[in-house]
């Protein structure tokens, strides 16, 4: 038998090849799935987002239930802004997502995992049962490191067997990079997330941190070596960064191209996507004043479809591999229509 | 609140047990003090009050909530229905003003609770506001109307009607000090329509003025003050933001090197603030003109316009309220810095000078004088900086350290001979009292400092005689330090029981006396190699650091680089000991003596080679972090022992216990 073994990995190398040289030539006749994420508290789908999950994501969504976050007074992890279903969610391809800060397995003790992990599956599934949703697998969203890395898969391993669903974890870009540093988490599936790659930068020249080809090359070359089947997950959210005498003041996801267009309040500088405030006045809750910088990172349909071309061809050939997209909930429809979706998907 | 309940029982009843029932009694710890009827005061009143309190009490169930973090479903807190009949009934039943305001109070803030969902409700179907309109005029505008004001400004909140919401809200900010807290917090203009129309509502330049102030001190200051100062240049508005410009220039200079440390930037804004600023001062129109002239006056110092601050300072002096005496010191510490910042030489004159607000500092400083807010070191320590400097320039190296002690000083002996004779000079000038107020140490802590440099230097009867001058008798030794050990371990030799204490003038008495016995041919080996010891476990390397621990030095820590590089050399080094090891091999006997006296040369001479880095000038200021420790160097001694003394038992204990000889062994 095992005289046999390093045949069939030739034959699965070989496999590997054709498949690729396959998948280069025709792109469109792709197997990956397009889905999307929920990120706001309140769920609620209006006609043009139900059109698209309808049409592009057979109406596959990843759904945040909740956050936990470590309360410091009472020095214990709780739940909170936990999803309020204002619709009825279609379908039945519905994964529950929990987001934990790193923060939580920084101070939570290992006796406190056990309850975390109880009290985590039950929420889930109250909420769940209450709302009519059935789900074979738990996506969890934490940026752990080093220091969190054990705690964290613990957590992991043990919500795996009390929830006996499938468990999939979201994977960030170091993590593959160094990923016998940080440790590959014991789940079925990871979700990469292919945003936020760049540091937030004042400095208006540097390129769009969501997304950037250089960047992005930094992390991926070791990407068909990681140990766990990759999901991917990919920006359609921009932002601006306010930025006042040279240093970033917050980011706003609120505030983009329509209000930096306007001629009475902003002027273009000589840096692509930077806008100079020319007045001083209130927007959306924001104070700006005069000579305030606006740097507009956007991800648009052009620069997914060169994420996707790049990515794709470092990714081990997966034909279960779902693409979803982050987040339905603040989702610029006039900027991506359903077609960009199913182009884009259709490069993986 | 509490204050107010006080008055209304005519002072009756005592405010410690009205503060326990109003903020921390629970509805059934009321019920017991009513009924006990232990409180004296008018009985309807009491019974008005203690009515009012439960249900107010009840009240706090839906209005003081705090967020709940549970893993179990949390029920939505909402006001009970039945809640406001009760409510409705009381109020209507009152015939006391006092508590019926209050009343009224609980029942807009019932209805901004029960209505605070209902996104979708119109003005004029809401009971906040109706029951607040209602009843507004009915009662004195105090601070009961603004707070239950607040909830109205809420309800607008709430209801997205940001620009009224944000008008109200700044009528309670104006109100009083208690108010301003809640209110500020809930000033937020969303968009410059609401922000427009916010303006519009106001309905006197006061008003406006407000609104001004609270867009100052959230967002910005500047335009603030210019919008404020167009309306009413006496506005006491002005003076908040004001400080707040200033807080925020030395925010971005602090910790830095003044106006080098800000970026371009920075450099604008600061700029632009001592622009805008100084011409408000020149119009001296305020209601406070010396505080705009001494704020126009700071910002032109911190831009290096000192011509222009002087003349800012000048004219607020005249303007300055001499009965307050924090106004009139800020003044003189600004005067101060700026009279430092341009002297460019030092002589008598300006020494005379300097007397009165050096010793006013000192007093400050010491405690003597205190004045209440006041900040002055950042100031003083800048300003002595600066006097020292110019003092070393000029080459009166005992003044400059006098006012800024530095460690270089004492380097030269010949200097602290003179800082000596300073501390002893009979008839001091007004200047050196003054001066040596900031001097850290007195004569006793120079003697001593001088018995420890001379100890280093082997000179132990000039030592002893120096150490006897200043009065001490050094610090206890945590170790023997006439101990050797192969291997350095402070930790055990401080756990080791020490059969006598021994302080730092019995080391040097020891050495005296061993020193005399060599000097007579009595055991040479013995005595040398314990003088040797000694050498080396006062130095950083042995286990009696704590000999050059002293008032002067302050080399403390763990590493070479918490010694002062002024004394680091002298407290490294092994030298000495290794001229006695070298004595005592000299006189030694046997081999395995021998093989003793040379290995611990070598661990002098492995130190040297640390040391060649500790000292280098650029690692002055390093750390251990910063600095990388070069390879040790395998210099004669190891040589001497490998090829002389390999036969010895000694040469069997270095090699197991020392891992640099054996890999020498190994290498060669």
């Amino acid at each position: 038998m095992s005289n046999n073994l390093p045949c069939l990995r030739h034959l699965k190398i070989i496999c590997l090849i054709s498949l690729t040289v396959f998948c280069d030539s025709c792109t469109k006749n792709s197997q990956s799935n397009t889905a999307y994420y929920y990120w706001k508290q309140n769920f609620k789908l209006n006609a043009a987002q139900t059109e698209l999950l309808e049409k592009t994501g057979n109406n596959k969504l990843y759904i945040r239930f909740f956050d936990i976050k470590w309360n410091t007074k009472t020095k214990l992890p709780y739940p909170e802004a936990i999803v309020n279903f204002q619709t009825t969610t279609p379908g039945r391809h519905i994964t529950p997502v929990i987001f934990i800060t790193n923060q939580t397995f920084e101070k939570l003790s290992p006796a406190g995992i056990d309850s975390l992990v109880r009290n985590s599956n039950q929420l889930l599934e109250q909420l769940a049962r209450k709302n009519h949703i059935v789900y074979q697998a738990i996506q969890i969203d934490c940026d752990w490191t080093l220091s969190t890395k054990a705690t964290y898969f613990s957590f992991l391993k043990q919500l795996r067997t009390i929830s006996k669903k499938k468990l999939e974890a979201t994977i960030r870009l170091h993590q593959i990079k160094y990923q016998f540093k940080t440790g590959v988490p014991p789940v079925d599936r990871g979700t990469l997330m292919f945003y936020n790659m760049g540091k937030l930068s004042a400095d208006p020249k540097t390129p769009n941190s969501i997304y950037n080809t250089k960047d992005a090359a930094a992390y991926i070359g070791t990407l068909n070596q990681y140990l766990l089947p990759l999901d991917v997950a990919l920006p359609v959210f921009s932002w601006s960064l306010q930025i006042r005498s040279g240093k970033i003041i917050q980011v706003y996801a609120k505030i983009g191209v329509a209000e930096l267009e306007n001629k009475m309040r902003y002027k273009p500088t000589v840096n692509e996507n930077v806008y100079e405030a020319i007045d001083n006045f209130f927007t959306a809750g924001v104070y700006v004043k005069t000579g305030d910088l606006f740097k507009l990172e956007e991800s648009t349909p052009q620069l997914l479809q060169q994420a996707a071309q790049q990515l794709s061809t470092h990714l081990n050939t997966d034909t279960t591999r779902t693409i979803i997209y982050y987040e339905l909930g603040n989702l610029n429809l006039s900027a991506f229509k359903a077609k960009d979706f199913q182009e884009i998907s259709a490069r993986f | 609140m509490v204050s107010d309940w006080y008055s209304y029982f005519d002072k009756k009843v005592d405010s410690g047990i009205l503060n326990h029932l109003l903020l921390k009694a629970s509805a059934a710890g009321i019920d017991s003090a009513y009924q006990s009827n232990s409180l004296k005061a008018d009985k309807k009143k009491l019974k008005a009050f203690f009515d009012y309190l439960s249900l107010a009490k009840s009240a706090e169930k839906f209005a003081a909530t705090d967020v709940m973090y549970s893993w179990e479903p949390q029920p939505a807190v909402k006001p009970p229905v039945e809640f406001e009949a009760s409510l409705v009934k009381s109020f209507k039943k009152s015939k006391d003003a006092f508590i019926k305001q209050r009343l009224w109070f609980q029942l807009v803030r019932y209805y901004y609770f029960s209505e605070k969902s209902d996104s979708t409700l119109l003005p004029e179907a809401s009971k906040t506001l109706k029951t607040f309109e209602a009843s507004k005029n009915s009662f004195p505008q105090n601070m009961m109307h603004y707070r239950t004001l607040g909830y109205v400004a809420g309800w607008h909140y709430q209801h997205k009607n940001y620009a009224v919401s944000n008008y109200l809200n700044s009528l309670c900010y104006n109100y009083s000090v208690e108010a301003k807290i809640p209110s500020e917090w809930s000033f937020h203009p969303q968009e410059e329509a609401d922000w427009n129309k916010t303006l519009t509502l106001a309905k006197t330049n006061e008003e406006r003025a407000t609104l001004w102030h609270m867009l100052g001190i959230n967002y910005d200051p500047l335009r603030a003050i210019g919008q404020i100062e167009a309306l009413d240049p006496k506005s006491d508005k002005l003076d908040l933001l004001l400080a707040r410009i200033i807080n925020i220039t030395e925010y971005h200079i602090s910790g830095g090197n003044g106006l080098s440390s800000l970026d371009s930037a920075e450099k604008r804004e600061l700029k632009q603030n001592t622009t805008a600023i100084s011409n408000i001062a020149l119009k001296n129109n305020t209601a406070k003109p010396y505080f705009w002239n001494l704020a126009a006056g700071y910002l032109n110092y911190l831009s290096h316009n000192y011509t222009a601050a002087k003349t800012f300072y000048q004219a607020a002096k005249p303007q300055l309220p001499p009965g307050d005496k924090l106004v009139m010191a800020q003044y003189q510490i600004l005067d101060w810095v700026l009279y430092v910042k341009e002297l460019k030489k030092i002589d008598p004159e300006v020494e005379a000078k300097m007397v009165a607000p050096l010793n006013w500092f000192a007093d400050l400083k010491t405690g003597k004088d205190t004045i209440s807010s006041l900040r002055f070191a950042y100031a003083l320590d800048s300003s002595l900086h600066q006097i020292a400097g110019i003092y070393k320039k000029q080459g009166e190296l005992v003044k400059a350290n006098a006012l800024e002690n530095y460690t270089d000083f004492y380097i030269q002996n010949n200097n602290i001979e003179q800082m000596k004779t300073l501390l002893q000079k009979p008839n001091k000038t007004a200047f050196e009292k003054t001066m040596l107020r900031y001097y850290p140490f007195d004569l006793q802590d120079l003697y001593y400092h001088q018995a420890q440099v001379l100890a280093y230097q082997d000179k132990i009867d000039e030592a002893i005689a120096m150490m006897t001058k200043s009065e001490s008798e050094g610090d206890k030794m945590l170790a023997n330090p006439f101990t050797m050990r192969i291997n350095d371990c402070h930790d055990c030799d401080h756990q080791r029981k020490q059969s006598k204490e021994i302080y730092s003038m019995d080391v040097l008495k020891t050495i005296q006396l061993m020193k005399s016995q060599i000097k007579k041919g009595t055991n040479v080996y013995e005595n040398a190699i314990l003088i040797a010891n000694a050498f080396y476990n006062m130095s950083f390397y042995g286990n009696s650091r704590i000999f050059y621990s002293g008032e002067v030095m302050q080399s403390g820590g763990n590493t070479p680089f918490e010694i002062p590089i002024a004394f680091r050399s002298m407290l490294l080094s092994n030298k000495i000991a290794e001229k006695y090891y070298l004595i005592a091999l000299r006189a030694a006997k046997t081999n395995e003596q021998k093989a003793r006296c040379t290995f611990m040369a070598s661990k002098c001479e492995k130190n040297e080679s640390y040391n060649l880095v500790y000292t280098k000038p650029e690692n002055s200021n390093g750390n251990e972090w910063t600095v990388t420790i070069e390879p040790v160097f395998y210099g004669a001694y190891f040589s001497i022992l490998n090829n002389e003394y390999d036969n010895t038992k000694f040469y069997q204990e270095i090699i197991k216990e020392c891992g640099y000889f054996k890999s020498y062994v190994n290498e060669h």
